[in-house]
């Protein structure tokens, strides 16, 4: 089967797990239109069919998988693929992204999304070999770590089979639970308990189908300056390419805003031992996700000591944060070693390291005591990380309860620990201190998945940018910025490729891409594509607020608005939200509870 | 010809998607005369025709459809797709989308050369 949409594969796979159930329909042109791909595709899709304020855990919940009309192309990392569904972290809107190959082959494949729903009775596996679809027994595989599972898969199925499958973490419902595919995640907000609870322990999936582009010789063109622009930008061609993710962390300590000791203060003492170069030193070589150009994965492997064996794509940035300045640790082959053993398990290994650096600061002020534990686990302390960790990946002991994530540990801790658990609405914060950059403090508070920094990431422009910069203390346009990030990297994650490239490239490239690729009307302007961008967000707060969201939710942990940061640049500075939050709910459209008018949904062509 | 240097290799199969948009018009790395094998933990191995000495894909014909001419030809009327030929290549460089078709690998484009142009490590660079 040929699609006849340029760019797409022209099919949804619909799997029931309960009934054992597959169905191939075709996609919906006006859907592509209105909503693109990816996350657009999925918002539309869960606030269509998902039972209102269901349990993220109950077999009605749904879990999405999909790609855009860029997934798979020649547009600069274009290997992404989106997971979607209500998360167990925040029980609101998640999409979670992932590089590789996975995304490309479900194109192949045929599939522009997967939607999975119900509650397979025993450990399943769902198989897609192109139009071939099954279930499969995984009973074998149940209790398996990703890397096992994919190796099971691709040497009982085929070495071309691409993989998503979540670890122990994932199968015992621990509320950060991830989905590894090869070394790579679709990360954060718990899509992998999701999978657990169906009992859905992995998809592997093959396809033969090849992707049309609508205009070759504009999009081959097109590419190849993209391309060009890539290779000489500082940032894309120079920075990630050597270093990786971890190209900023000399930066951000210097800017003050490096959290460390669970946000007790913003620059690391470690840093002369832990930071890019000292991290480089652990690189055997280059990794890129399918079709970039950019390279910033690394391999990185500790070759003796202790932690010797440890192997993993990263350590990135935010993880030599979790694991290092949140803990205070300056021990890099520990670093290593705790995400190698997130992969393994299958936990989000920045919320695992956040929620690692609050328990030792409840053990630092004695919420929590050794003799609860059976160990101390104190700032600095390496084997304590590592001991954490397995008790959360397996959910053993105290790790039945850690594995429920910050929110929820400081309920049942209580004794004030709720001012210092580093949420924003359940999801575990990452590494940037928002008394340093007010446009991250925004980003945090209004991004739909909790606490992210990739739904709008101000501190680019704020303390890196090397072109444009904005005062990253002043409250002025900030609304503005991040309304408008948070519309362009929904049109990324809607077309779907990765936000690494528009540091380098613009909207203008990404519309170029879109059009030359689909020929599709919708996509001809930047004005349009935005609109898509927009509508999404817009359609995704609906979404939200259906769940339960309230405005008091749009906000920050308490220790941000009152307790001063104490030396850098960034000094004495709290967060001071509140004017910011007004004026983005005006820009927004929104009314000053956060829900969008009336007129606002009409421009937008919504619900 | 094409030389390879593997350790060059990021997996980003950018050379796959540029050969297959130049033969084919469309992405189908499956039809990429150039293959990327990627397996983690293990390094990416680049696979495609490097002209190599002797040519035990050609003494391995039995239908003497193969050819060379500054790159291998096919000649589609002889070949019967009994795929002998992929099994003598010693650096699995000639590839097949299913057992019922003629085989294929690179012809460098004519002299064009696209996914040297393209590979953003160099990890595929022209022989001289």
């Amino acid at each position: 089967m040929k699609s006849e949409l340029n760019g797409y594969a022209g099919r949804i796979l619909e799997i029931d797990l309960t009934q054992g159930k597959v169905e191939s329909t075709s996609l919906d042109t006006d859907l592509a239109s209105n909503y693109m791909g990816g996350k657009g595709m999925a918002a539309r899709y869960l606030y269509d069919h998902l039972d209102k304020r269901c349990d993220p855990f109950a077999p009605q919940n749904m879990i999405i998988f999909a790609t855009g009309p860029l997934t798979g192309t020649l547009a600069p990392g274009s290997g992404r693929c989106i997971v979607s569904t209500k998360s167990p972290a925040t029980g609101y809107w998640l999409d979670a992204n992932c590089g590789g190959s996975f995304g490309p082959e479900m194109k192949m494949a045929g599939y522009d999304a997967l939607v999975i729903q119900g509650k397979a009775p025993r450990p399943m596996i769902v198989v897609v070999d192109g139009d071939e679809v099954g279930l499969r027994e995984a009973t074998d595989l149940w209790g398996k770590d990703t890397f096992s599972t994919h190796q099971w898969i691709r040497s009982h199925l085929g070495e071309e089979f691409r993989v998503a499958c979540i670890g122990e973490a994932g199968e015992k419902g621990v509320r950060f639970a991830n989905i590894i595919s090869e070394a790579r995640a679709f990360g954060r907000g718990g899509a992998g308990a999701v999978m657990g609870s169906k009992n859905l322990k992995a998809i592997a999936i093959r396809g033969h189908y090849p992707i049309t582009i609508a205009d070759p010789k504009t999009f081959m063109r097109i590419c190849r300056e993209a391309f060009n622009e890539i290779a000489i930008h500082p940032d894309s061609g120079g920075g990630r390419q050597k270093y990786g993710t971890n190209t900023i962390l000399s930066c951000m300590n210097e800017t003050g805003i490096h959290p460390v000791r669970n946000f007790q203060k913003g620059i690391f003492q470690g840093r002369s031992v832990v930071n890019e170069e000292g991290i480089k030193e652990f690189y055997v070589r280059n990794k890129a996700c399918y079709g970039c150009p950019i390279y910033c994965s690394k391999i990185s492997e500790v070759k003796e000591g202790k932690y010797k064996g440890a192997l993993v794509e990263g350590p990135e940035y935010e993880n030599v944060w979790s694991f290092g300045a949140q803990c205070e640790n300056t021990d890099i082959p520990s670093i290593i070693h705790a995400e190698y053993l997130c992969d393994q398990f299958g936990l989000d290994a920045i919320s695992t390291g956040n929620a690692i650096g609050f328990l030792m600061e409840c053990m630092e002020k004695g919420i929590l005591k050794e003799s609860d534990i059976g160990f101390s686990l104190r700032f600095g302390d390496d084997e304590g990380i590592i001991r954490a960790i397995h008790l959360i990946g397996q959910r053993k002991g105290p790790g039945i309860l850690w594995g429920e994530g910050v929110k929820r540990m400081a309920k049942e801790f209580g004794k004030g620990s709720e001012v210092f658990a580093m949420h924003v609405k359940g999801l575990e914060m990452p590494a940037y201190d928002p008394r340093g950059s007010t446009g991250i403090a925004l980003a945090y508070a209004t991004s739909d998945r909790g606490a992210c920094h990739l739904r709008s990431w101000p501190v680019g422009a704020e303390l890196l940018s090397a072109e444009e910069r904005i005062d990253p203390f002043s409250i002025e346009f900030k609304a503005e910025f991040v309304k408008n990030q948070q519309d362009l990297f929904t049109i990324l994650n809607s077309s779907v490729t990765c936000l690494f490239t528009i540091f380098s490239l613009n909207l203008r490239h990404i519309v170029q891409f879109l059009h030359s690729t689909t020929g599709m009307e919708s996509f001809s302007s930047p004005e349009e594509v935005l609109r898509i961008g927009e509508r999404t967000n817009n359609l995704v707060r609906l979404f939200n607020l259906r769940e339960g969201l309230t405005k008091e939710e749009d906000t920050l942990p308490s220790r941000f608005f009152t307790e001063p940061l104490k030396e850098g640049p960034s000094r004495g500075r709290v967060v001071d939200l509140e004017a910011m939050l007004e004026e983005y709910y005006f820009v927004r459209g929104w009314d000053e509870e956060g829900a969008p008018m009336q007129e606002t949904l009409k421009k937008l062509g919504l619900p | 010809m094409i030389k390879t240097i593997p350790n060059l290799c990021t997996g980003c199969r950018i050379c796959e998607i540029i050969c297959s948009l130049t033969h084919e018009g469309s992405i189908a790395n499956k039809r990429s005369r150039i293959r990327i094998r990627s397996n983690w933990p293990q390094e990416e191995k680049i696979l495609l025709c490097i002209a190599c000495e002797p040519k035990k894909c050609i003494e391995a014909c039995p239908e003497s459809a193969l050819s060379w001419n500054g790159y291998l030809r096919i000649d589609e009327e002889k070949c019967t797709a009994c795929l002998l030929c992929t099994e003598a290549c010693p650096y699995q460089g000639i590839h097949t989308e299913s057992s019922k078709k003629s085989p294929f690998f690179c012809d460098t484009c004519q002299g064009e050369f696209q996914c040297v142009k393209w590979c953003p490590t160099k990890a595929v660079v022209k022989a001289e």
